[in-house]
């Protein structure tokens, strides 16, 4: 190792935060392979060999945006726009409905919605009340600070109040969507019209003294330096020192394909590791680093249990931002085949709910079905 | 110079593979001494075209290797006929066409085939196969190992290194067709020196029915293997080297 890499070294050895510099160090430090060796150090000393994952599956209940983001494949400006969609509540609640009569273990859902211009604050309480009605014990992982920064605008609402009636009518933790890069100069470029960093924090600080849990993310490999990475993580270090309410960060690797910045080739195999690794050792107070295996691709995914990741998110099911953009994954995978991954890297999967708290593991998720061949890219059949 | 034996002996998994287990970095760092031995940090491409089984051509005119895979040989009415319209490499998993190829003078690619779920005894063996075609001479360019399954990342990785360590002495490739991008440039950093796969003056746009076209132009080949830190160096027409710069 190199002695920069070393002076990093004896500093996690010492509990000792890392720099602005040594974060640099590490993005920069011509060795991948010594970097990830130290984050996963980290990992397993956080961890052992435990991966985390969960059943759970994504509502978009709309996708209609006033919102003009240059990296969204997403959003739709207004209804009736060729693939703009808004659910009935019926809609939505068929989704969870069908999967308690199926008798499907899942735990969690996953909602992120456009901004929509015409819907009232009802839509919102009412879809959460409705899915707590179906199942009480769902967890509902719901909103980005920026769609609760919209409806504290559009609905002339406190933060807090926003909060406190989403939370009354549901909702149980935010999924931390919405920071793509603090740096203002990548915001105005990328993302001009809606919440600044700040506005993003502090909802989230909210949300903590509130004492609702939040994950964080990072969007990369788009316009954004080294730098700016560096600088993105490390605010979230310092909300999570003041609040420690951030369970997980995701870093979320930017998909090229129909969007306005598709000039732009993203990010690279190399790029991906390269970032998880700098994250675990970054970001030292925040307890998981998820490798969202939709964003990555299921090799690059898995690859990064070894480079700092310690969750590999969920079975997901109907995740629709990212492959509007492009992402070539499965729109599920099955839990055996979550396991299969995790087993298949030297890891130990562990079922997991939203809160970190452990549905099984061991000998009890071993796989109970054989290696699938052959499979479609584009969409898997749910296993049972 | 490494004992490439000792390093094998030293650096093979305690686990059956596909379990990747701690000496995930051990073999990685090896085999990349490995490589460094062999061509320090120099990654080669080529720009290539194939011939098709058709008879057209698929890549850039003044492409430094022509070449057939092994598969489309029989349609094309054999490896002499191939070479005939200017076939000059030859790529693929036949052992005994890779004879025959190495033969008649062509360039010659051996895809090493494995697939995820192998244990170690199977991989083995087949990496002792391709060892003593290597000792005979056969490969002349690349061995380049080939998923015949979608590849788990990690299991795929793993591999590399233990080719490389394998197979101190030959070029090892990361196919970025079969693989992927990501995964081959990740290759790169456990063993592999060389990058193979649609290289192109030009690439149409991936929208549409491009969409999942794997083809690199020269510049992005380059930058792809700047990323992985090693160096770029292109083969041209006659073997000759030259770095890339970007």
């Amino acid at each position: 190792m190199t002695a920069p890499l070393e002076r990093i070294a004896e500093k996690l050895q010492a509990a000792e935060p890392l720099s602005f510099d040594d974060g640099m160090e590490l993005f920069t430090h011509r060795n991948l392979l010594d970097v990830a060796n130290l984050a996963n150090g980290v990992r397993e000393r956080l961890h052992g060999d435990r991966t985390y994952f969960n059943r759970n599956f994504h509502i978009n209940a709309t996708n209609v945006c006033v919102a003009s983001c240059r990296f969204c494949s997403f959003a739709r400006l207004e209804e009736g726009s060729p693939s703009a969609q808004t659910l009935t509540h019926e809609e939505a609640w068929q989704k969870l409905q069908r999967r308690v009569d199926a008798g499907e273990p899942v735990t969690e859902i996953h909602i992120v919605n456009g901004l929509h211009p015409g819907l009232p604050f009802s839509y919102y309480t009412e879809l959460l009340a409705g899915l707590k009605r179906i199942k009480p014990n769902i967890h509902l992982k719901a909103f980005t600070a920026v769609e609760l920064h919209y409806y504290h605008q559009r609905y002339g609402m406190p933060v807090e109040e926003v909060l406190q009636q989403l939370h009354a009518a549901g909702l149980d933790s935010l999924p931390g969507g919405g920071a793509e890069i603090f740096a203002p100069r990548v915001r105005k470029k990328i993302c001009d019209d809606k919440c600044n960093a700040d506005e993003w924090l502090n909802i989230h600080r909210i949300a903590h003294n509130m004492g609702l849990r939040s994950n964080c993310t990072m969007l990369y490999g788009h316009i954004e330096t080294l730098e700016e990475r560096v600088d993105h993580m490390l605010r979230l270090r310092a909300l999570q020192d003041e609040t420690g309410g951030f369970q997980t960060f995701i870093p979320l690797a930017f998909h090229p394909d129909n969007n306005a910045m598709m000039k732009l080739p993203g990010p690279t195999g190399v790029e991906d590791l390269r970032t998880y690794a700098v994250a675990r050792l970054l970001l030292h107070n925040i307890p998981h680093i998820k490798a969202y295996w939709v964003m990555l691709g299921i090799k690059t995914a898995q690859t990064a249990l070894w480079f700092g990741a310690n969750d590999l998110d969920g079975t997901v099911q109907e995740e629709k931002i990212y492959h509007m953009a492009g992402a070539e994954t499965p729109q599920t995978l099955a839990p055996d085949e979550i396991i299969r991954l995790i087993v298949n890297a030297g890891r130990a999967p562990v079922e997991r709910d939203t809160l970190y708290n452990v549905i099984a593991e061991g000998d009890a998720l071993l796989p109970k079905t054989p290696f699938r061949r052959n499979v479609n890219k584009r969409s898997l059949e749910v296993m049972p | 110079m490494i004992e490439s034996e000792s390093l094998v002996a030293a650096t093979l998994p305690t686990h059956p593979l596909p379990f990747v287990g701690p000496d995930l970095f051990t073999s990685a760092r090896a085999a990349n001494a490995v490589r460094h031995t062999l061509s320090a940090d120099r990654c080669v491409f080529s720009r290539s075209r194939r011939l098709l089984p058709t008879g057209t051509w698929y890549g850039p005119k003044d492409a430094a290797d022509a070449y057939v895979e092994d598969i489309d040989v029989a349609a094309l009415g054999g490896l002499e006929a191939a070479m005939g319209v200017g076939v000059r490499a030859w790529v693929g998993s036949n052992l005994s066409q890779l004879a025959q190829a190495h033969a008649l003078g062509l360039r010659t690619f051996l895809r090493l085939l494995y697939n995820a779920g192998e244990d170690t005894a199977t991989r083995l063996e087949k990496l002792a196969q391709v060892k003593a075609a290597v000792n005979e001479g056969l490969i002349t360019a690349a061995v380049v190992p080939t998923p015949t399954d979608e590849p788990m990342g990690l299991d795929t990785l793993a591999f590399f290194a233990q080719c490389r360590l394998q197979l101190p002495a030959v070029a090892l490739a990361a196919d970025f067709s079969r693989l992927g991008h990501r995964l081959a440039q990740m290759a790169l950093g456990f063993g592999a020196n060389e990058l193979f796969g649609p290289i192109v003056a030009e690439r149409a746009l991936r929208v549409g029915e491009n969409a999942n076209n794997p083809a690199l132009t020269r510049k992005e080949a380059a930058v792809f293997i700047k990323g992985a830190s090693l160096v770029p160096f292109e083969r041209l027409a006659g073997g000759r080297l030259e770095e890339v710069t970007v």
